[in-house]
């Protein structure tokens, strides 16, 4: 019959959680770069954003769901008819750039652009990868508020409604964006 | 991810330090009213936010926190015999009544007044509910006595219990606003535990273990939602608030009490996990309340006659493999609230955030960093005081309910989520 294993040595728990056994933590990497993808939905979301594009991130591409996305039809557009653009005023395409994302991050002020939130939350879906949903609520009245979470709630796995667009930052930091 | 300067930001509680002054800020439990039973009873030690002090209930009833140790040659007042409205050292006699201030020097002549000029730190200590409470901060920026509503209640409708948690405050509070572990780390225990089994919500919880999250900032914190399919296209929310610092509830099961937390410093490796357990609307039965004493739901069981659980690191947390091979706990160890405590521990002292790998379904964890890290920076810089010290951002509760998809819990579950007197917990 097997033995049940025993620790290697007596109170392992109580020396492995010390301060002191902490410094033998390996120092090595626990994970790559992840590609992380934030789309800003509106004008609102994208000058919160703007903000923040030149901090030093690990890889995070920073679009902005372009002027002619009003009115798009879900249904029948495809994943390049939503019209993206990068930082620097170049066009982006969609389907490059939710290929091997690890998360999209959605931002949205207004609840406008919905037909192009839900292309990219189906290319998303398509690819596996997972939807963070960010309205920011920082100064809008309740029912714009409304309008934003309504419209990203079928949309992401995660909804977040921030009083602050300071939240931003905070959280693709903690998602080492 | 947290950088290495907002972790410490975070985690250090001492006088002087942002995240301390800002628990000095509120009213905070400070012990269990049980541990002072009776007027002239023994003092206790009370360690609290790294200060070392003694709690004592003098003849007259009034209760009082201070520096642990004689200003004359720093003794230590546990040592102090508690009688004739004071506490007196037993080397020479010098006395303190509940606020510290020195009124007896038996050595120096009554007239000199001596004696007026000794005073020892004192902090406030109130009795609401089964606990007594301390504020640690200016007593000219003293925030409204406690109205949680756990305390609020009737006694025979409420428990509390405390337990000794070996590691920083933050990454046990943490564990209480993390939802997402409920269907893994406590599946075992929806099934067996008398404060948990026989919810319809359990099959929910058990069935679906992708739950899909919603975080929402309240004036005194955060709800956090987490939403799992139920019958009919239906889902089933469960809504944890946390109020800042570190107040936590567990969304309810069935008519079973509410459970919540509160995680408070001892020193930056240890903290205080404060389990309650109570009903809106009822008397907690005679085997509800037998078994929150046995250590089930949030409670614990200890090493006789101290508040260190029996399980502890000293003997692996009573590691049942053979448990854990059959199902009946996940991770091998018995109780749901040494399930969390053991693997928080497990992380070290003070866990070092810059290795971790959050995820989006964390968002809840980062909202209230976040939110801690703005309050304790404003609080530092511009004096503002945080949230959570006013009477209305404590009167929220826990909830569950089943909702149609196109309903935001925030607006469907308004009432439930606040407290309601006389109306029972929202609960599936």
């Amino acid at each position: 019959m097997l033995e049940t294993p025993r620790p290697t040595l007596l109170s392992s728990c109580a020396m492995a959680a010390t301060a002191a056994e902490a410094r033998f933590r390996v120092p090595y990497p626990n994970s790559r770069d992840r590609a992380s993808r934030i789309f800003a939905l509106d004008q609102g979301a994208a000058e919160a954003m703007y903000r923040i594009t030149e901090d030093p991130w690990h890889g995070a591409h920073f679009l902005t769901v372009a002027p002619g996305a009003e009115g798009l039809d879900p249904e029948a557009a495809k994943a390049d008819a939503v019209p993206l653009t990068k930082p620097d005023g170049s066009p982006a395409k969609l389907s490059d750039e939710v290929a091997g994302a690890d998360v999209v991050v959605l931002l949205a002020s207004a609840g406008t652009n919905e037909g192009a939130a839900e292309v990219i939350a189906r290319e998303a879906w398509k690819q596996h990868t997972m939807i963070a949903a960010l309205a920011l609520a920082g100064g809008r009245d309740g029912k714009a508020v409304d309008r934003v979470v309504n419209a990203l709630r079928p949309l992401a796995t995660v909804l977040v409604v921030a009083r602050d667009d300071d939240f931003i930052p905070a959280m693709l930091t903690a998602l080492r964006a | 991810m947290l950088r290495k300067e907002v972790n410490d930001l975070l985690t250090e509680t001492n006088a002087g330090a942002p995240m301390g002054e800002m628990f000095r800020q509120y009213w905070v439990p400070a012990l269990l009213a049980r541990e002072l039973p009776e007027d002239d009873c023994p003092p206790v030690r009370v360690k609290l936010l790294g200060e070392r002090l003694i709690a004592i209930r003098d003849s007259k009833g009034r209760f009082g926190l201070m520096d642990e140790f004689c200003a004359h040659r720093g003794v230590s007042l546990w040592f102090g015999r508690n009688e004739e409205g004071g506490l007196r050292c037993p080397y020479h006699g010098w006395k303190y009544d509940v606020t510290g201030q020195c009124i007896d020097v038996p050595s120096e002549p009554e007239e000199s007044g001596f004696c007026q000029k000794v005073k020892l730190k004192g902090y406030p200590l109130v009795k609401i509910g089964d606990v007594l409470w301390t504020h640690m901060g200016d007593a000219e920026n003293r925030p409204p006595q406690p109205g949680w509503e756990f305390a609020t209640v009737p006694p025979e409708q409420t428990f509390t219990s405390k337990r000794w948690q070996e590691c920083n405050w933050l990454q046990a509070m943490e564990g209480g606003i993390d939802s997402s572990h409920v269907s893994w780390l406590h599946s075992g225990s929806l099934t067996s535990d008398p404060l948990f089994k026989g919810a319809k919500g359990n099959k929910y919880n058990q069935a679906d273990k992708k739950p899909v999250f919603e975080v929402v900032e309240s004036d005194g914190g955060l709800y956090i939602g987490a939403r799992r399919m139920a019958e009919e296209g239906h889902y089933y929310w469960r809504i944890t608030p946390w109020v800042m610092p570190s107040f936590t509830m567990v969304p309810p099961r069935g008519d079973h009490p509410v459970h919540g937390h509160f995680w408070i410093p001892i020193d930056d490796e240890n903290a205080w996990a404060w389990s309650f357990d109570y009903h809106p609307t009822r008397a907690l039965t005679k085997e509800e309340r037998q078994a929150m004493m046995d250590g089930y739901g949030v409670h614990n069981q200890y090493v006789p006659g101290t508040y260190r659980p029996r399980q502890n690191k000293d003997n692996d947390y009573l590691m049942d493999r053979e448990a854990q091979k059959r199902g009946e706990t996940y991770s091998g160890i018995w109780g749901i609230a040494m399930q969390d405590a053991s693997l928080q521990e497990s992380m070290g002292p003070i866990v070092d955030r810059s290795k971790e790998n959050l995820v989006s379904t964390d968002n809840g964890i980062i909202m209230a960093r976040h939110r801690l890290r703005k309050a304790a920076e404003a609080l530092r810089d511009k004096g503002v005081a945080p949230p959570g010290r006013v009477v209305e951002h404590q009167q929220v509760r826990s909830a569950a309910k089943v909702l149609p998809p196109d309903q935001p819990f925030k607006e469907a579950m308004k009432d439930d989520l606040r407290v309601r007197p006389g109306v029972k917990q929202t609960s599936v």
